[in-house]
Parts: structure tokens; sequence; C-alpha cells
């Protein structure tokens, strides 16, 4: 369902080798990109979709246990804080060890995302499976589609 | 040249396959660092279960696979996507001192960590001096 987005700025380059990279470094391909793009490499990444009833959002953070992630609804903007410990190989008795990639990210980190208007804020809940936070925050009531029946003159 | 001719043959179904899967795959972010008896491969995996990953040494090359598994209900609109792709791969060519009939992996909260132990005679070995 997300497949068809391109809300990540770098999504297509992402596969690519290093050379390819640089080369559209160099020679951007002159798309524009996503107002609300993000850099490659940023944590969490984030998805967001609505259905009739909620706004659902997924946060893509590996490494989180549940009581990692702070999760704030102030003025419609959704904030998520926490902080990722470094993986063991960055204590001082393993820093003599040769390090080959050090692509993950750790340390701190904020991300706040603007949610759309009309949403209960009270009756929100999050979930947390496999390094994913989904963050459940239904619509109200006045919001949601009705139906309208036509009445038979 | 012979050899890379011979060994795309040999593996082409195995490419085809890929070639299908291909448009959706994500490269997951990994830390490699090196222990006195193993290397360990750390990779960000969000989504993926014990059950939907897929780990394999072949000819030498680990790869990883794992489909994100997410409970999503029916009837869902995207909004914003950063992550848009169903799954994760990478491949990783091993050096030969790698024992890989005696690599382990444990997934946990979304981070996979292979232990990729070193044969014996690649170990580091402390020699001690003796006083004479």
């Amino acid at each position: 369902m997300f497949g068809d987005l391109k809300r990540f700025d770098t999504a297509p380059a992402q596969r690519l080798d290093w050379f390819r990279q640089l080369i559209d470094e160099v020679f951007p391909d002159g798309r524009a990109a996503d107002i609300r793009a993000v850099p490659r490499g940023s944590f969490p990444m984030i998805n967001v979709a609505r259905s009739d009833e909620a706004v659902h959002v997924y946060v893509f953070a590996a490494g989180l246990a549940p009581d990692d992630l702070s999760i704030d609804i102030q003025d419609n903007v959704l904030t998520l804080r926490g902080r990722r410990e470094p993986v063991a190989g960055n204590d001082e008795q393993s820093r003599a060890r040769p390090v080959f990639r050090r692509e993950r990210a750790s340390g701190e980190f904020v991300r706040a995302i603007a949610l759309p208007d009309g949403l209960d804020a009270e009756r929100a809940e999050a979930r947390h499976a496999n390094g994913v936070f989904e963050v459940v925050l239904p619509k109200r009531e006045e919001l949601k589609p009705r139906r309208i029946e036509v009445q038979v003159a | 040249m012979n050899e890379v001719v011979h060994q795309t043959q040999q593996s082409q179904p195995e490419a085809q396959r890929n070639e299908n899967r291909e448009p959706a795959a994500l490269l997951p972010a990994v830390d490699i660092f090196e222990h006195a008896d193993a290397l360990m491969l750390i990779a960000d995996m969000p989504g993926v279960t014990r059950d939907s990953l897929h780990l394999e040494v072949d000819n030498n090359v680990l790869s990883l696979e794992g489909e994100i598994q997410l409970s999503m209900p029916e009837g869902l609109t995207a909004l914003h996507a950063e992550v848009s792709g169903q799954r994760f791969a990478r491949r990783f060519t091993l050096s030969h001192e790698v024992e890989s009939e005696a690599i382990s992996a444990r997934i946990d909260n979304g981070v996979l960590s292979v232990t990729l132990p070193k044969k014996d005679n690649h170990r580091v070995r402390r020699i001690e001096v003796k006083a004479a």
C-alpha cells in the first residue's frame, strides 16, 4: 500500500551502489522532492495512513523497546522522542577492534509530524511489535464519513 | 571472467526470482565489526519477525531477507510513506576465514544480530612471553 508513494526522497537511489549515488548527487535528476521528504538515514522512519475511523502512524524504530520511545501529541503535532543505545563494539574494550561499517543511527532523536485536523487525541492508542510502533488516532465522530440516504419523494 | 559467467548461469532461477521481487526491496542499515573470534553483523529490519526472516549462505555469499509484517486494517489509504516497500534484502560476500557452518543469528525488536565465527586457525591468539 505504501509502495505507490514517493515521499522518501532517496528511495530509488537507496538500492544503488555508492558510485551511482555520487553521480546522482553531482547531477541531480531535477525531479522535485516532496516538501516533507527526509534525508537518507533519518531515524526513525515514519509512515502515515488513514482509514475511515482513524489515522494510523507507523514508526519504524528497530531496536527500541516499548519504554524507549515517548509519544506526545500537542496542538495536532505528534512528537516522537527517544534514544537508541549504540550496540556493543563501541565500548572501551572493543574499541581497538576494527569496525567495517557503521550505518545504523544511535543516540537521541526527536521527530515531529503534523497530523490532519479532527483527531481525538484522548482516545489515541499505541502498540509495539518487532521494532515497529503503531499509533492509532481515532477521528472525531463528526468527521467520519457518513452516507446520506436519498429519500423517495 | 569465466568463473563469473559460470556462476551467473548456475543461479539463474534464483536471479529471476530476485528480479521479480526487486522493486520493493529496501536496503537495511548495518553495522559490521570484529571480535577476536568472530565477525558481528547488526542490521535494522523493523517489522521483520523471526518467521519472516530468511538467512542464507550460498557460495560464500550471505543473504539477509526479511518481509515486513505489519498488521494493518483493511481500507487504509497512505498519506505519507518513508518506508515504501514490503521487504528488506542485502547480500554480503564472506571471507574464507568465516566458519559458515557455525553462523548464528537472532532478531530482537527488529534488530538482527548475526555472529560469524572465525575458523580456528584465524582467531587472534596472544602469545605469552616467558621470562628467560
